[in-house]
């Protein structure tokens, strides 16, 4: 121990004696790296949750890519008197054309009343014509659109509401646009704002909107939470020193790593996603810690030893403080390396691995440059920590902690059996689920607008399913086409599937047509070169393009398109399982094949693996802080101890989770590994301390505690208020699950620190582990 | 000195007058004429082979025989689609008659339902038959419109080794551009036989369309002939080959091929 110690004062010897030119360039690291921030591209598609070669999201854009698929952008136009109306109908034109001059929108993709076609019989021939001509319309030309949409199944639900009081307009964006999304959700909004003073109401939703208002909506928050955060960290710091050099110290290092593991994400090219604004504030209440241990050691040095010189006072310092900050920065690192390795999700691999290395960068900070800075300045006392080793009220307060775990250690066992026993009935009960929609506040318009759409259309969630047949042209077999009918009428009989479109609606509707508009005709041609005959003729006055999104240019693929009113997890699974289910057991043969995809399919899969990505990371920071401590204290027993009150802090946020209601979602489901992470930081700082007091020192009990919790149980008061109330910012955040997340790891943080506080010591004084024992 | 200036800049102005003379072109109003005073003889029969090429290559192929055959100044087209075998059989017939406000008459006969069908009177502008070219340019073929565009002759230019008059054309009015689909037209006209060799145009909001291009244009019979057709929409990315080979304008077709009857039995 000594030899270690001599080693570490000569360590920093060497940092002291080149102090200048480590302030040089820890400053341009810093600045050089965080350069990089600027070029930071967003992405918060819903794609991005699975990695680019992930094989369910290679073949969905393969499906995209084959019929054309887009996510649009959803504008429900609604009339409560009802939209068959000549003004109705005219707003529904004047949108579609303004559309296309939107930038960023494709032109040639807008779906409406106004651009798509009716499919009429005469009594000698096939009609394809517009629903309406803005030359001739008028209210009674409105209610022939009505009674053409009447007649024409595939559009109710879907482009027309049931109740005929709300019309859909799709607009579609340019490939070109796909990172500049919320440009044109804007332009769009805009766009919309102009009829405002009209009765229709305008509402904008669907999956391109949603990815384009987050965009904005996570800038927003950000410029709200991480001011707030460095404020209130401020405060605290003002709080513990009452110096100017005890705040700014501290906020450098936060600047550093939360600087550092930005700038690295930039340079590196990987996206910000949803869950990366988290990031800052997260590692803003880290980062902070280390500064707190080490001030708190400086000042109570300064205190003690008022003729020792700066560099004197340096060097005690940093070779008290080095062991513990090393050992809590890496059990924090483990936490967030648990995330990035268990976790198959982009977001979540790198909010842990650019996490892991703000704190690292925190850590490099805390023994370079914090020595290096101090050495720039005067010794200086801080009135938090007087000569005459008078406690202030804050170690008062802890002292009355420490006296009440002394007299009834018992209790304090007892309490910790309850929750934990709470902890895994509610473990068992954890739901996992998660909708996108929910990462906006509930107030919000696009949440308004999303409902309404789902509640009076067929809804905004798709489910593609990708149907595959040998030869070209084998779409055309009755067979084939009575097959994927049966899918789509067993697939409507499932819950929240609102409606379904595939090419069989097409051909039911010609068929129909070409036989006098005889409702008995609305079902599939008998005879597979009739099929053929039918699409000729629909080309000889339909556009070549009509059926894209629905069948290939060979006939040998198509494509179902399910529509769900929800994009709730929890909903969107039975689905597929039970159409997954149905193909495998009614429908794959060697003539026809058919694969669920499209995003409810890719939803289903990725959320599914949260539940047990969640497990494995917890588990796996858990074993990692358990090996790291055990080693670094060399026993076991003592690696045991530290572990105890976090892994009660998990179980006893697997409580707060049922009681409260939230579910287990890609936010929240980082919680665990991170609290583990953070919290553990107390048991060390604990067992480190007490083990000096009881074993180095061989004082005795009552003398060894009263000393821990005034000094060592002050400086972890404020390092968990910075915790707590750090990560209490995140409450703030207007993205809920961000929000979710920062209070469960308060409340965890919490727990781990009023466990460490009680808990700990009072399985030490009941159990008396060798460990502890005098030398 | 300045009259020096003077001067020296007037006879070269008058140089430019005069070069500008030089280059003087027919109207666009002469040559949209004389490309519909080209002989294309009174009845026709070729075979007509169609390739359509979707933005991912995929490529559908249809063989037809196609008739033509001039009552008057009305203008009959009979095909008939060989391949693929799901619509062998199956026939087209148009009549398209001299008087642009009488609609033309178009059918369909499906021998899978064994039925003929009127299609109704599409918009000039309408893609004719799953192809990128619309029934205006079916209609026209190598001849251009002399009443619907404003034109305005810019300069020679050489297609295929052959010298043509460039032409610009805006609709004349905003009513014949939406029936078109066109808000710009560019044609390139050959100054000797007076045949269309090449069509760009643009859509209403001034995006380039489509490229048309007529090729292989040689004597059948004493009669100039284009052998190929190759459209290109450039939005949509599809693709549209028409080859032409087994021309024939000696062959006398009866007149009772054009009927809705004769579809049904086919050739």
């Amino acid at each position: 121990m000594k030899n270690e110690n001599q080693k570490a004062t000569n360590f920093f010897k060497y940092v002291t004696s080149k102090y200048k030119i480590i302030l040089l360039l820890s400053i341009i690291v810093m600045t050089g790296v965080a350069l990089f921030i600027p070029k930071m591209t967003k992405d918060t598609s819903y794609d991005a949750f699975l990695p680019k070669d992930d094989p369910v999201l290679t073949f969905r854009n393969k499906t995209k890519e084959t019929f054309g698929l887009k996510d649009p952008m959803v504008i429900a136009v609604v009339n409560e008197e009802g939209i068959f109306n000549k003004k109705t109908l005219d707003l529904v034109q004047k949108l579609s054309e303004q559309l296309k001059t939107v930038p960023g929108v494709d032109p040639d993709q807008i779906t409406s009343l106004w651009t798509e076609n009716n499919i009429v019989g005469t009594y000698d021939g096939l009609q394809v014509d517009p629903f309406y001509e803005l030359d001739d319309l008028s209210d009674d030309k409105a209610l022939k659109v009505k009674s053409a949409i009447e007649d024409f199944e595939l559009y109710q639900g879907s482009l027309v509401s049931k109740d005929q009081t709300t019309t859909l307009i799709l607009a579609e964006m340019l490939d070109s646009y796909g990172k500049r999304q919320h440009e044109v959700y804007k332009s769009i909004m805009t766009l919309l704002e102009q009829y405002k003073s009209y009765d229709e109401k305008l509402y904008l939703a669907g999956e391109g909107a949603v990815s384009g208002y987050l965009i904005k909506y996570i800038d927003e928050d950000a410029m709200k939470t991480n001011p707030f955060a460095a404020i209130v960290i401020s405060i605290i710091l003002i709080f513990a020193y009452r110096r100017v050099r005890g705040v700014v110290l501290p906020n450098i290092m936060v600047l550093a790593s939360v600087g550092i593991a930005l700038g690295a994400m930039a340079g590196f090219g990987v996206d910000f996603f949803v869950i990366t604004n988290g990031l800052p504030v997260v590692l803003i209440s880290i980062a902070v810690a280390d500064g707190i241990h080490i001030l708190g050691e400086y000042y109570e040095a300064a205190a003690k030893h008022p003729n020792f010189s700066q560099r004197e006072l340096v060097l005690y310092t940093m070779s008290n403080m080095w062991r513990p900050i090393t050992i809590t920065s890496v059990t924090t690192i483990a936490g967030f390396l648990a995330v990035s390795v268990s976790s198959y999700m982009p977001p979540m691999t790198y909010f842990g691995l650019f996490g892991a290395l703000g704190v690292f960068a925190a850590l490099v900070y805390a023994i370079f440059f914090i020595p290096s800075a101090l050495m720039l300045l005067k010794p200086q006392t801080s009135r938090a920590y007087k000569v005459d080793q008078k406690v202030d009220r804050f170690g008062k307060l802890m002292e009355l902690v420490g006296k009440f775990v002394v007299k009834y250690p018992k209790f304090i066992l007892a309490m910790a059996v309850v929750i934990i026993g709470l902890g895994i009935n509610g473990a068992s009960h954890l739901e996992i689920n998660e909708d996108r929609i929910k990462n906006f506040q509930s107030d919000e318009p696009i949440v308004k607008a999303d409902a309404l759409i789902n509640l009076k259309t067929d809804g905004t969630s798709y489910l593609d399913i990708f149907i595959e047949t040998p030869e070209n042209e084998d779409i055309f077999e009755p067979e084939n086409l009575k097959k994927m009918q049966a899918l789509q009428t067993y697939a409507e009989t499932l819950p929240h599937v609102k409606g379904s479109v595939s090419i069989v609606d097409f051909l039911k509707k010609m068929n129909q047509s070409l036989n006098e508009n005889n409702t008995d005709y609305y079902i599939i041609p008998s005879d597979r070169d009739l099929v053929a005959q039918y699409f000729l003729l629909y080309s000889a006055s339909g556009d070549p393009t009509d059926f894209d999104n629905y069948v290939d240019y060979d006939y040998r693929l198509a494509n179902i398109r399910l529509r769900l009113d929800t994009g709730e997890y929890k909903y969107e699974k039975p689905v597929v399982d039970s159409i997954n289910k149905y193909i495998e057991h009614h429908f794959n043969s060697d003539s026809i094949q058919a694969t669920t995809t499209g995003k409810v399919t890719v939803d289903a899969y990725w959320i599914n693996r949260l539940g047990f990505n969640h497990f494995l990371g917890a588990g796996l920071a858990l074993l990692v802080v358990l090996i790291f401590s055990s080693l670094s204290f060399r026993s076991i027993s003592a690696g045991l101890l530290t572990i105890i009150p976090v892994s009660i802090s998990v179980l006893f946020i697997y409580t707060v989770m049922g009681i409260l209601d939230i579910w287990l979602a890609v936010g929240t489901s980082m919680f665990a590994a991170i609290a583990i992470g953070i919290g553990v930081d107390f048991a060390v700082h604990t067992v480190d301390r007490l083990k000096f007091l009881l074993s180095d020192q061989g004082l005795p009990i009552q003398e060894a505690y009263l000393e821990f919790y005034k000094s060592a149980g002050r400086a972890l008061l404020f390092n968990f208020l910075a915790l707590a109330l750090g990560f209490s910012v995140l409450m703030v955040s207007s993205v809920p699950p961000l929000s979710q997340f920062g209070f469960l790891v308060a409340v965890a943080v919490s727990v781990s620190f009023i466990g460490s506080m009680t808990l700990l010591p009072a399985i030490i004084l009941v159990t008396k582990p060798k460990f502890f024992s005098p030398e | 000195m300045k009259i020096n200036l003077i001067t020296g800049f007037l006879a070269l102005l008058m140089l430019f007058s005069n070069k500008s003379k030089a280059q003087s072109f027919p109207s666009g109003k002469d040559i949209a004429q004389k490309t519909h005073e080209k002989n294309e003889g009174v009845s026709m029969s070729r075979k007509l082979t169609m390739e359509l090429k979707d933005k991912r290559g995929k490529i559908r192929l249809r063989e037809t025989i196609s008739l033509r055959k001039y009552f008057g100044k009305e203008k009959r087209l009979a095909i008939f689609y060989q391949t693929p075998k799901s619509v062998q059989g199956t026939a087209f017939l148009t009549y398209d008659y001299p008087d642009v406000s009488v609609d033309d008459d178009q059918w369909l006969y499906m021998p899978a339902l064994r039925k003929t069908r009127r299609i109704s009177a599409a918009n000039r502008g309408d893609y004719f038959l799953g192809t990128d070219l619309t029934y205006e340019d079916i209609k026209l073929e190598t001849r251009i419109s002399r009443e619907d565009y404003n034109y305005k002759t810019v300069r020679k230019e050489m297609i295929d080794g052959q010298e043509c008059y460039v032409l610009e054309g805006t609709p004349v009015s905003k009513e014949i551009a939406k029936e078109l689909g066109y808000g710009k037209v560019k044609f390139w006209v050959d100054a000797k036989i007076w045949m269309l060799r090449k069509a760009d145009s643009w859509d209403i909001a001034g995006n380039h369309l489509k490229t048309i291009e007529i090729k292989d244009i040689k004597k059948v019979q004493n009669i100039w002939t284009y052998h190929k057709i190759f459209a290109k929409n450039h939005k949509t990315n599809h693709e549209t080959t028409f080859l032409i080979s087994e021309i024939d304008y000696q062959t006398t077709i009866s007149d009772d091929t054009f009927t809705k009857e004769a579809m049904v039995n086919g050739l």
